[in-house]
């Protein structure tokens, strides 16, 4: 894996792109799992040209209520089907009526295979969008009489069991804050000096970033929902915020702005995680290291004392250890 | 190496050696018995003055002399949480391993990272003055490694920072 994380999953993509392209269909079931609990469910139940693609995602209903049907809608709109029993979207790719175009088919693959980025797209999509107005909105509005609506509700996302995102479009600005449960005390201090830089990166070298901030109580947004939800007090919780400015938002730069946000909470883990694994591989090279420098304080064992001793009869004897 | 810690590792080097004057010392409490005086601590009369060394506040080693056995307990300077994470991972790994380091505790006495016991067997299985060198080069490599992992960790954190906002620019 390179630094960065891809957006779309690769698996379903390498899938796609075989099924595609190969001229003899066969027989699919296959279960692919993707970051956030997101599983896809691949498989051919009718015929073995139509393939059916179904997504089960754990906070599908947050997303409805932001207008996921919508965004989908636009990306597959004719390829949408009936959704399986048991998960949450399902898509249906018939063989036998595919674009002629290779340039289409491949960018059909490439679609499907950000089903995960496209349906948690939507929110951010509302955010930006309700930007754009309460900008407008802003800017028409004489400066005597401030506008009084210049924030939209927070929209919650509960992507996983025990975090969420929060999102809230401003005049000015569209705030994004990620919540982090960390089990390990490990894992903690790790993301600590993570998040610290994530902070400074900004002042330091790249400008135009958004802003980040980190703290561990609630952000003042977010403080009324937060108390309503489960805080069991198991492991540390973090705020995490990132501040996206107009100059993010503009048409050209919200799509992959939107495709990049997302991945932060997979990215910070993993790069935790490679800062742990690279820390225990460290460990035992210095273990290793301590191991010889211990080992020279054995005297060498002559080789003439190893050799069993024999007496003039011929019988060989041991001395006792 | 720093100003302070030459004349320190050369303090605990001296009294180390001067410590490690073990003999064979049949348990006096227990019929048949040969144990570390220094552990069973059921004979008073044949433990010796514990002895503390400190660089500084942080940074100490402690001696624990008998008659058949020495305790070199050593105290690890942690300067913030990332370094008290970090000391307390490597130690823990080193005891995981002490199978193969035979002079090294399972836990360490109270108040210290990581303990060293020593018994007459080992001298006499092994050199006694490179049993002193391992403890001194122990002493050096771990805080260079603590520290080393340290600016590693910084380094790596802001390199990904770096790299993840970037395409925000």
């Amino acid at each position: 894996m390179s630094l960065l994380l891809e957006y779309h999953n690769l698996l379903l993509k390498t899938l796609l792109t075989e099924r595609l392209n190969s001229s003899t269909p066969t027989g699919i079931d296959q279960i692919i799992s993707d970051f956030d609990n997101v599983t896809y469910h691949v498989s051919t139940p009718e015929k073995k040209t139509q393939i059916l693609i179904s997504i089960s995602i754990k906070c599908f209903q947050d997303l409805l209520q932001h207008g996921a049907q919508g965004v989908l809608e636009r990306e597959y709109g004719p390829y949408i089907t009936e959704t399986e029993a048991g998960y949450d979207f399902s898509l249906l790719i018939d063989l036998e009526a595919l674009p002629e175009d290779p340039a289409e088919r491949e960018d059909l693959v490439r679609r499907v295979s950000l089903l995960r980025r496209n349906t948690l797209a939507a929110p951010f999509e509302k955010a930006i969008n309700t930007h754009h107005q309460l900008a407008e909105a802003a800017k028409s509005a004489s400066p005597e009489s401030a506008p009084q609506q210049n924030e939209s509700e927070v929209m919650v996302i509960r992507y996983r069991d025990e975090e969420a995102m929060y999102i809230q479009a401003s005049h000015d600005r569209v705030t994004v804050i990620f919540s982090t449960v960390f089990r390990e005390e490990t894992d903690r201090i790790f993301g600590k000096v993570f998040l610290s830089e994530f902070v400074d990166a900004r002042r330091r070298a790249i400008q135009n970033a958004p802003q980040v901030l980190y703290r561990n109580d609630p952000p003042l947004e977010i403080r009324g929902l937060v108390d309503e939800q489960q805080q069991q007090g198991q492991g540390e919780i973090g705020y995490v915020t990132f501040v996206l400015f107009p100059r993010h938002l503009t048409a050209q730069r919200r799509e992959e702005n939107i495709s990049h946000i997302q991945t932060f909470r997979d990215y910070f883990h993993y790069h935790i995680k490679a800062a742990k694994a690279y820390m225990h591989s460290r460990m035992r090279r210095r273990v290793a290291d301590f191991l010889k420098v211990l080992n020279r304080a054995k005297p060498e064992v002559e080789e003439g004392e190893k050799k069993e001793r024999k007496t003039a009869t011929g019988r060989s004897f041991r001395v006792q250890a | 190496m720093s100003q302070s810690l030459r004349p320190y590792l050369k303090c605990v080097r001296s009294s180390l050696t001067a410590a490690m004057s073990l003999s064979d010392f049949a348990s006096q409490t227990a019929e048949r018995h040969n144990v570390p005086e220094i552990e069973a601590g059921k004979s008073p009369e044949v433990l010796l003055n514990p002895l503390t060394i400190s660089r500084n506040e942080q940074e100490r080693v402690l001696i624990e002399p008998s008659v058949n056995s020495i305790r070199v307990s050593i105290k690890i300077k942690q300067a913030d949480e990332i370094e008290v994470i970090l000391v307390h991972k490597f130690t823990r790994f080193l005891t995981q391993r002490a199978e193969n380091f035979f002079i090294l505790r399972r836990k360490p006495v109270k108040g210290y990272d990581i303990s060293f016991l020593i018994t007459n067997f080992h001298t006499e299985a092994m050199l006694k003055h490179k049993l002193v060198d391992f403890i001194i080069h122990f002493m050096e490599e771990v805080d260079k490694e603590i520290s080393e992992m340290k600016l590693f960790l910084n380094a790596r954190a802001r390199f990904v920072a770096e790299a993840f906002l970037t395409p925000f620019d």
